[in-house]
């Protein structure tokens, strides 16, 4: 197991090294000038000139680089060209904002999706289960700006329940958190629904059943952690995706979150920001990936991970 | 998992106590979800809370104001610093004028300059300004506001080189013979001190420089800082103490709304009460909720479509005058901009000091034609129109097509040329265009930042040079009589106009929408408006 968590961990760095050049030479490839950017059009070519040594963009893209690598080695994200203030610090202010959201919007869709998916399974073919299919693949289609949109203009104008934007308030959590749980509960509920019903028709439910056990206890013990797998697989990869931001819920929802500000640094060619911003999302990413591996071990004993 | 295997049971048992585990885990997360999202909680660690507002706030006065103003900006609050490379954005002045007092104050009906820190001003030479201060007026942490104050802030804005930085490009020293008194020395006589004055905003000197100073920024303005969440909201409360008397609300929020959905609905609901910039489709419904009352007014901008003058065939005024000449104006406002945008009757907007109207260019194919035939082109040609999509104004992509299509009915190809406003504005710069469209905003209300920035030929943003025109505005420029600047704009106007530097076609009204309860707003043309007149009514 150590040996593992090591190896592990080396393949991580490596990952997060990946990422982190590929990122450098992207942000970079994208024509435009962070230095005429930040003074606008009536710079002149001294000012700018000024600006891009101070920043220190005119040197040769290697030396640039040794120095990126050897910040990030000793987690030094450099300092926003834009914002002035430690990329890092930026980084940190919004990344709880996101982390909210997303685990709101999980808790929400798990909760959902596994009643939904397993009333599908039970009742296959049924009346319920067409239904529940046709809202699962529903949910995985509508478009999230529209969803959000729709979900403003009838909680917030028309009904007044809920407040059209913002965040601070636990009602100002609803409508971004359901816009992103019902693209979740679409994929969820449709594994959990697949899932179960692969499962049921294993011979060890059979036996279990043929043992006298009530259908409930059939279902806990037996059916669900056999299907969980891929359920926390998929869990894992989609929570790595909301960490990332969810740029256009945060824009429909005027959301503080790390998807927005990498947009705009992008858009400023923020170099370090941007950096920061994909490291820190690559890092969170590998985390939960890590932490999936891990879960697999404890699900189903005969994973060894060695 | 381990190196020495577990037992069935051992496995069976943590793997149970796992799922248990997990299952509680899910339990608390949610929890934990309610918590954070409970109002107490909020708004969580990313606000950056002010330490020196510690003052009482004045809500808890029984003298103070009531009412909370809930502002939506039209665009992103990046910074509320005025000094640098965001100096001349709406957003950052919007906030920066409730936060710092400038030294002088640009009347918003009027246009006069009125008297901010500085009480009183003279001109003892073309060259020199002498300001007295205000006395007994403090900062927020209740430092006195000071002449040195005033230099570090001037000096704060030519050393950020940012927008506002050339306004101040012929300033020679600045001097504080005492607390009160600051003394402006410019190398040339400077027509546009007074104006460019009330855009300069006064921050506590050594403490502006330091970093994440904007971040929990002090001024003097009438409104302090209680807290900000980028992104989210700038949270002010009033300054009762403020020279101009306390403001009629005890608080202002800047709420960001970047949706405009999401946006109108919050107006409508009452979530916010005040915001601007909507988009002309937006406006019809809001006119006729009678919760909702508009203030319209001709902003400090306008649109154009300027002519790259070193590119065949824009070389030929001819060929400048027919694609104006295509353009079927009037019907563009009617049908595209209603209630935002006028016919243009100069190169800068009429509420702009040194505006002069002239003579309109009609709709006129067959003349745009005869212009064409006449510079060698008959049957036309093919150019591009560059141009950044959602930067480029209100209904930039409706106005590009109609203009194209315009042009295309006079036998003019025109490519529409769309880029990320990055690599627009280096290929801008790099004059890498034919036609550029684009608006313009004369942040300072005076001809100069308009005119002598970009149609020099020193400014060399077109390609156009003319010498003429070069001395009329550095005369302008350096003029202190008013009466004279007037007249000398009113030539530039002529030239640029009849010369067609550019199509100059529409100026941009603004259109402030608040609850009808908002009362005391006055409507300003440089679209980042002051609140503290504003009260609110129950």
């Amino acid at each position: 197991m150590p040996a593992y968590i090591l190896r592990r961990l080396l393949y991580s760095l490596f990952v997060l090294w990946g990422a982190a050049t590929i990122v450098f030479v992207a942000i970079r490839v994208v024509p435009g000038d962070p230095a005429l950017l930040m003074l606008g059009s009536d710079a002149t070519p001294d000012q700018l000139a000024a600006l891009r040594a101070r920043l220190q963009l005119n040197e040769p893209l290697p030396v640039q680089y040794a120095r990126f690598l050897g910040q990030v080695a000793v987690l030094d994200f450099g300092t926003s060209l834009r914002l002035s203030q430690p990329a890092a610090q930026v980084i940190g202010e919004r990344l709880p904002a996101t982390v909210e959201l997303a685990l709101t919007a999980m808790v929400i869709a798990l909760l959902l999706s596994f009643p939904l998916g397993i009333f599908g399974a039970l009742h296959r073919g049924g009346a319920v289960d067409s239904v529940v299919s046709t809202v699962s693949l529903l949910g995985q289609a509508v478009p999230n700006f529209w969803l959000g949109i729709m979900l403003i203009l009838l909680f917030a104008r028309e009904l007044r329940l809920l407040p059209s934007a913002g965040s601070g308030s636990w009602q100002s959590f609803v409508l971004p958190s359901v816009t992103l749980a019902l693209s979740l509960i679409g994929v969820l509920t449709r594994l959990v629904r697949s899932g179960m019903l692969e499962v049921l028709a294993e011979d060890y439910v059979r036996t279990a059943r043929a043992k006298g056990l009530t259908r409930v206890a059939v279902l806990a013990r037996h059916a669900l952690p056999n299907m969980l797998i891929p359920v926390i697989t998929v869990v894992g990869l989609q929570l790595g995706h909301l960490l990332g931001g969810t740029v256009i819920v945060e824009t429909v929802f005027g959301w503080p979150g790390i998807g927005r500000l990498l947009v705009d640094a992008i858009g400023n060619r923020d170099y370090p920001l941007v950096q920061a911003a994909i490291i820190v999302i690559t890092g969170g990413f590998i985390c939960i990936n890590f932490l999936v591996d891990l879960s697999y071990g404890y699900l189903d004993p005969r994973i060894r991970l060695a | 998992m381990t190196d020495t295997p577990m037992t069935p049971l051992a496995a069976t048992l943590r793997r149970r106590v796992f799922l248990r585990g997990a299952l509680a885990g899910g339990a608390v997360l949610l929890l934990a979800a309610c918590q954070s999202a409970s109002p107490a909680a909020a708004p969580t660690a990313a606000a950056t809370t002010a330490a020196a507002t510690t003052a009482p706030t004045s809500a808890a006065k029984p003298s103070a104001p009531a009412g909370s103003l809930i502002v939506s900006l039209p665009g992103k609050l990046v910074t509320p610093d005025p000094h640098g490379s965001f100096g001349a954005d709406r957003g950052t002045l919007t906030a920066a004028r409730q936060i710092f007092d400038s030294l002088t104050v640009r009347d918003a009906t009027s246009g006069e300059i009125k008297p901010g820190l500085a009480t009183s001003w003279k001109t003892p030479d073309p060259t020199t300004w002498e300001f007295t201060l205000r006395p007994n007026v403090q900062f927020h942490d209740g430092t006195p506001v000071t002449s040195a104050d005033v230099k570090a802030s001037l000096e704060r804005i030519v050393a950020q080189k940012g927008p506002l930085a050339p306004l101040w490009a012929d300033v020679a020293t600045i001097d504080t013979p005492d607390n009160g008194t600051l003394i402006l020395k410019t190398k040339t006589p400077v027509g546009t001190v007074l104006t460019s004055a009330s855009l300069l905003l006064v921050g506590p000197a050594g403490k502006i420089d330091q970093d994440g100073f904007f971040t929990r920024p002090i001024g003097s303005g009438p409104f302090r800082l209680t807290s900000w969440t980028p992104d989210a909201q700038m949270v002010l409360d009033a300054n009762p103490n403020h020279w101009a008397g306390a403001p009629g609300v005890a608080s202002l929020t800047f709420k960001d709304i970047p949706e405009i959905a999401a946006r109108v609905t919050a107006l409508q609901t009452g979530e916010i009460n005040f915001t601007w910039g909507l988009p002309p489709d937006q406006l019809p419904p809001l006119r006729t909720d009678n919760k909702l009352a508009f203030d319209t007014v001709p902003a400090f901008a306008n649109f154009f479509i300027w002519f790259g003058a070193k590119r065949e065939p824009f070389t030929d005024k001819r060929v400048r005058q027919a694609m104006w000449h295509a353009l079927d104006l009037d019907g563009m406002v009617k049908g595209l901009l209603q209630g935002v945008g006028t016919r243009s009757q100069a190169p800068i907007p009429p509420t702009v000091f040194g505006f002069a109207a002239q003579t309109p260019y009609a709709y006129d194919p067959a003349k745009a034609k005869q212009l064409l035939a006449e510079a060698g082109k008959p049957n036309g040609f093919e150019t591009g129109l560059l141009w950044s999509p959602g930067n480029a104004g209100p209904q930039d992509r409706e106005l590009a097509q109609a203009m194209i299509s315009a042009w295309n009915a006079i036998g003019v190809k025109v490519k529409s040329v769309e880029e990320e406003r990055a690599q627009w504005l280096k290929d801008l710069l790099a004059l890498n265009w034919d036609m550029d469209f684009q608006t313009n905003s004369v942040i300072t209300g005076d001809a100069d930042f308009a005119l002598r920035r970009l149609y020099t030929s020193a400014a060399n943003r077109t390609g156009y040079a003319n010498p003429e025109l070069d001395k009329v505005l550095n005369d302008a420029a350096a003029t202190l009589d008013q009466k004279q600047r007037q007249d000398l704009y009113a030539q530039a106007n002529k030239i640029i106009w009849d010369d067609a530097v550019g199509i100059f076609p529409f100026d941009i009204a603004e259109n402030y929408i608040r609850r009808t309860n908002v009362q005391g707003f006055t409507p300003d043309p440089t679209q980042t408006p002051t609140f503290n007149k504003i009260t609110i009514t129950a």
